[in-house]
């Protein structure tokens, strides 16, 4: 069982980057670690990896400990966010590289490196080199080097976040039917939200220090454990809404901005921040939960508050409308064909039994 | 404030023998005030003619107008033009305060004014708070507001933004798309903005030109563009999830036309009118295109007035992507997506109808790619 | 700028280019028609600007003495032995400058090393014969100068390897130690190719300093071992130099080091320009 156990780790610069963080991925698991840049997540794979040493902590794969092994000696193989593929080799040679660390003779070495070639649509290219080929085929390239090295553990760095929209597209279907990657463990790492949740079998948000919470794509996005979850899963960002409670039992009631914004607390969540006694809280509205009304039309169980527009822009399949609520401004997603002028009075219906409450300090969620 | 007009553009690269034609025959009139964004894939001639309109290159032929005045033999620096840079570009030891001010600095602008100049832009790009500190402190969204409003600070009359976005994180690109909006709307300069990414050049823009091969393809705005795409590199380049194409050929034409994909089952219905306009044409071989938005999960019990067509296909794939699933499906051999709603929990394999309306079809000449209908 | 002045300017700058070859060509010129003349020729008081007999027999006359030939075999094996030394220990104390600054000493020590360079190299003239003397590879021998060329090259070599290290870039070679291959190995495979260039030229720079040297030589050795540069100035008759023999056999010495630009100058320019532009 080649699964992947992290207990423990720790690695820091004049910081601590990543703070005894565990984490276990089974075999054959996907597993994505999604997070702003600059957050740890290369650092965690070179630590993987064997690049970086770790402060303390433990890492094995399977019964191996591999803690204190050198990169070339560990069961592993690794993407590069900038493909680092080596310039004076072609491309049959470059993900030939593995194979010939390990002295195999040509013929089963050509066989392999083809098969692998064939599969990742690159057969062609075999003769070219790095320096020749489109930003998607050095992509597949340095796939290919890693799918032949036939590792324990697969390590990811941003492979397609350098390439163009549609590629990336094409790309991201392409990992959900490479069914060698579903071999081993493999650990894969981006900061766009969208590949992450469409990927992942399961996805760890990252934050300071380590992983802040680790779930299916569904866990992560519809019961985000902080405020940093929240709002690092969705575009457009989710809405933070300072609020605070008013009202008793039942009858609990979220009020902000001038006082004019307000809806009242679904029964449900009522009884979790009665239990509480919470009165200042962060109140968040995911964008899709707050609709625009047409005129004449209605919401049954929606909260219905009077706004009016303050920008409107479209956003790749939506339109995006940020809106002036009672001194609240709210993001809302409507469909591109509706168009809207600047101060507008508009409807937004809350879907309020989607509404998240988070601390006011800490950001945890208060109905988890 | 000025009128741009770029009419009849070329440019052509020489070098030890052969000529690279990067921009051809180029006609594009950007309004007084008009936020116009240049789109299309790398290589396409879009940075050619944003360096002829800033006058970093020479124009092989034709002309540029600022304004009605004939610019190509200006300098960049006669011209009044500012450009913001994929990489910020900003002085490492000076503070944010000195890097806005370096640009009047040099032109001799008296410090009080300097400092006035300074706090009001500051105030517009919301960096106020940070004019104390150098770059290196500095988040990437922050650094490139300063680069923004170094290029802004010398009040040019046109503003040009070239890949600002580039290195930015996903999340943080819409609320900076945003705050470029609202740049916008609270100077009213002309703004040129050239991008790869249609998703920020459809969400910033007045209109859009869309560029291939050193060729204008398109300029309108991003209705006219969405729904009325002039060829099927328009109608595959804007859109996302990128939009689905089907090799057909005409099979019936009357009152219920008929395009069949090539020697399947599956059939596409368009309205009686382009029916008429693609017998009209005289052609056989087409291409349908089809939005992934438009294509609807057909729902036992939902209405639906509208004309329109109905497909059966196979899930290969579902996405779940937080606010929305994207499912690939398969239909005789053919992949396609359609968007659904997030909760749709349709597995592999399951079988599943979907509904469009004619007047989402849009149909290209096989050979052309133009519109036909 | 106007359209005339334009010209002007252009015209301006040819005359001056061609003056500046002129006087750039003019030594190589002026050595190669002295070579072909007779001694008397070249001791008039108005110069001849062209041989009036053409004596072919000059060139012969030198490398009937066999000794003349091998002063140019010692040049070579000095020049080669000291760039092969100065290039295998300035690029192991490159790679550690650019890999392992920390450990390495970091960029005080490599500047240090740098610094060796600068000083005018007579100032050890004197020190050095001594200091060679008492050691036993003594003074007048292959060793002596290719370890005292050493002091010269070893800093320029460990210099530039340094700089051509930095910008091959570290992933490609994290990248092999995770195709399996231990450091060693991954340097030889990933390391080594990139820099090449550069260190070819290097080792052309080495080359040619330690080809041309004279004043040292002159000093270290003469008996067991002759370069060319000291034995160009023992072609006398008596105490009148005999300019045609020595600028025949100057022009011959210049052969192996233009014979070796010619080869090797695709890699020179790569690698000048390697440590100036990213790829």
């Amino acid at each position: 069982m080649a699964r992947l156990q992290i207990e423990g780790l720790c690695k820091g610069w004049d910081f601590p980057v990543i703070d005894r963080l565990d984490l276990t991925v089974e075999e054959g698991e996907f597993f994505i670690v999604v997070g702003p840049s600059g957050i740890g997540k290369t650092t965690l794979l070179r630590l993987i990896a064997g690049l970086e040493t770790a402060d303390a902590g433990r890492i094995a794969i399977g019964d191996q400990d591999i803690t204190t092994l050198p990169p070339y000696k560990r069961p592993v193989a690794m993407t590069f966010e900038s493909y680092a593929l080596y310039p004076h080799l072609s491309v049959f040679e470059n993900i030939a590289s593995p194979l010939r660390a390990r002295r195999l003779d040509k013929a089963a070495i050509r066989q392999v490196v083809t098969e692998v070639a064939k599969l990742l649509r690159i057969e062609t290219l075999l003769d070219r080199r790095p320096g020749e080929i489109s930003g998607g085929q050095k992509q597949r390239t340095a796939l290919g080097r890693t799918l032949v090295a036939e590792p324990q553990v697969f390590l990811l760095d941003e492979p397609i976040s350098h390439l163009d929209a549609k590629i990336r597209h094409e790309l991201r279907l392409q990992f959900h039917s490479l069914e060698e990657l579903r071999r081993v463990a493999t650990l894969y790492v981006t900061h766009d939200y969208a590949e992450a949740l469409s990927l992942g079998d399961r996805i760890g948000v990252m934050g300071h220090g380590g992983l802040v919470q680790i779930g299916t794509a569904r866990d992560v996005f519809m019961r985000p454990r902080s405020l940093f979850v929240a709002q690092h899963l969705g575009q457009p960002a989710i809405n933070a809404v300072t609020a605070h409670l008013t009202g008793e039992g039942a009858a609990l009631h979220v009020r902000a901005g001038n006082s004019s914004f307000g809806f009242p607390v679904v029964a449900a969540h009522a009884a979790a921040l009665g239990r509480g006694g919470y009165r200042q809280v962060t109140v968040g509205i995911r964008p899709q939960h707050v609709k625009v009304l047409r005129n004449g039309e209605d919401a049954p169980g929606h909260h219905v508050i009077d706004g009016h527009v303050e920008i409107y822009e479209a956003l790749g399949a939506n339109g995006v409308l940020v809106a002036d609520a009672g001194g609240v401004n709210l993001t809302a997603l409507t469909s591109l064909e509706r168009d809207f002028a600047h101060r507008q009075p508009v409807r937004l219906a809350l879907q309020t039994d989607a509404v998240f409450y988070f601390h006011a300090d800490s950001g945890d969620n208060l109905l988890l | 404030m000025a009128r741009i007009r770029l009419s009849q553009v070329n440019k052509i690269y020489r070098s030890r023998g052969h000529a690279v034609h990067a921009v051809k025959d180029l006609d594009l009139t950007v309004e007084d005030g008009e936020f116009v964004a240049i789109l299309g894939p790398s290589g396409c001639g879009k940075t050619s003619t944003l360096r002829m309109i800033v006058g970093l290159e020479e124009i092989s032929s034709g002309d540029v107008f600022f304004d009605d005045q004939r610019v190509n033999d200006m300098d960049p620096q006669a011209r009044n033009v500012a450009m913001a840079f994929e990489t910020y570009a900003l002085y490492p030891n000076f503070t944010i305060e000195e890097n806005l001010s370096f640009p009047l600095e040099v032109r001799g602008v008296p410090a009080a004014e300097r400092r006035k100049k300074v706090h009001n832009l500051a105030a517009l790009l919301r960096i106020e708070d940070i004019l104390g500190q150098k770059p290196a402190a500095l988040s990437g969204g922050q650094q490139q507001r300063v680069s923004l409003g170094r290029a802004l600070i010398r009040d040019p009359a046109v503003f040009i933004l070239d890949e600002v976005m580039s290195h930015i994180d996903a999340h943080l690109k819409f609320q900076m798309l945003f705050e470029l909006k609202r740049i916008h709307q609270e100077l009213g300069k002309t703004m040129i903005y050239v991008t790869h990414d249609q998703v920020e050049a459809l969400a910033l823009a007045d209109r859009v030109a869309v560029m291939s091969n050193a060729t204008l393809q398109q300029v309108g705005t991003r209705n006219q563009l969405y729904h009325e795409p002039v060829n099927v590199f328009v109608a595959d380049f804007i859109g996302e999830p990128p939009t689905n194409f089907f090799p057909v050929e005409l099979d019936s034409a009357g009152d219920q036309p008929l395009l069949r994909a090539k020697n399947t089952a599956l059939t596409f219905s368009v309205a009686a009118e382009q029916g008429r306009r693609l017998a009209a044409s005289g052609r056989r071989d087409f291409v349908v295109g089809l939005r992934p938005q438009n294509l609807h999960l057909d729902m036992p019990g939902g209405a639906d007035a509208s004309v329109g067509g109905v497909l059966t296909a196979e899930v290969a794939i579902n996405e779940y992507v937080g606010e929305r699933t994207i499912l690939t499906l398969v239909a005789d051999g053919h992949r396609f997506r359609a968007q659904a709603h997030a909760e749709t929990a349709l597995g592999r394999g399951e079988q599943v109808r979907l509904r469009y309306a004619s007047a989402d079809v849009m149909v290209f000449d096989a050979q052309t790619e133009a519109l036909v209908a | 700028m106007s359209e005339q002045s334009a010209r002007l300017v252009r015209t301006l700058l040819l005359i001056f280019l061609g003056l500046w070859l002129i006087l750039t060509l003019f030594p190589l010129y002026w050595q190669f028609i002295t070579a072909f003349k007779s001694a008397a020729e070249t001791n008039r008081t108005i110069p001849t600007f062209w041989p009036e007999v053409w004596h072919f027999e000059n060139l012969a006359a030198i490398f009937a003495e066999p000794s003349n030939f091998g002063a140019l075999v010692d040049s070579f094996i000095i020049a080669t032995g000291n760039t092969v030394a100065s290039l295998v220990l300035g690029s192991l104390a490159g790679y550690a400058f650019a890999r392992f600054p920390r450990q390495a000493g970091g960029e005080n020590l490599a500047f240090w090393i740098l610094s060796n360079r600068m000083f005018p190299p007579v100032a050890v003239l004197v020190p050095m014969f001594f200091l060679f003397d008492a050691m036993p590879w003594g003074t007048d021998s292959y060793l002596s100068l290719i370890i005292l060329y050493l002091v010269f090259n070893m800093p320029l070599a460990t210099w530039l390897m340094m700089v051509f290290f930095r910008d091959a870039p570290r992933e490609l070679e994290e990248a092999a130690y995770l195709d399996g291959y231990t450091p060693l190995r991954a340097f030889v495979k990933v390391t080594l190719p990139l820099v090449l260039p550069g260190m070819i030229s290097v080792a052309m720079l080495c080359w040619i300093f330690a080809w041309n040297e004279y004043l040292f030589a002159n000093l270290f050795v003469g008996t067991q071992v002759r370069t060319f540069t000291i034995v160009i100035p023992t072609f006398t008759h008596g105490s009148q130099s005999l300019w045609n023999l020595q600028m025949a056999f100057s022009m011959v010495a210049m052969l192996p080091p233009v014979a070796l630009f010619i080869l090797l100058r695709r890699y020179m320019v790569r690698g000048l320009s390697l440590g100036v532009v990213k790829g």
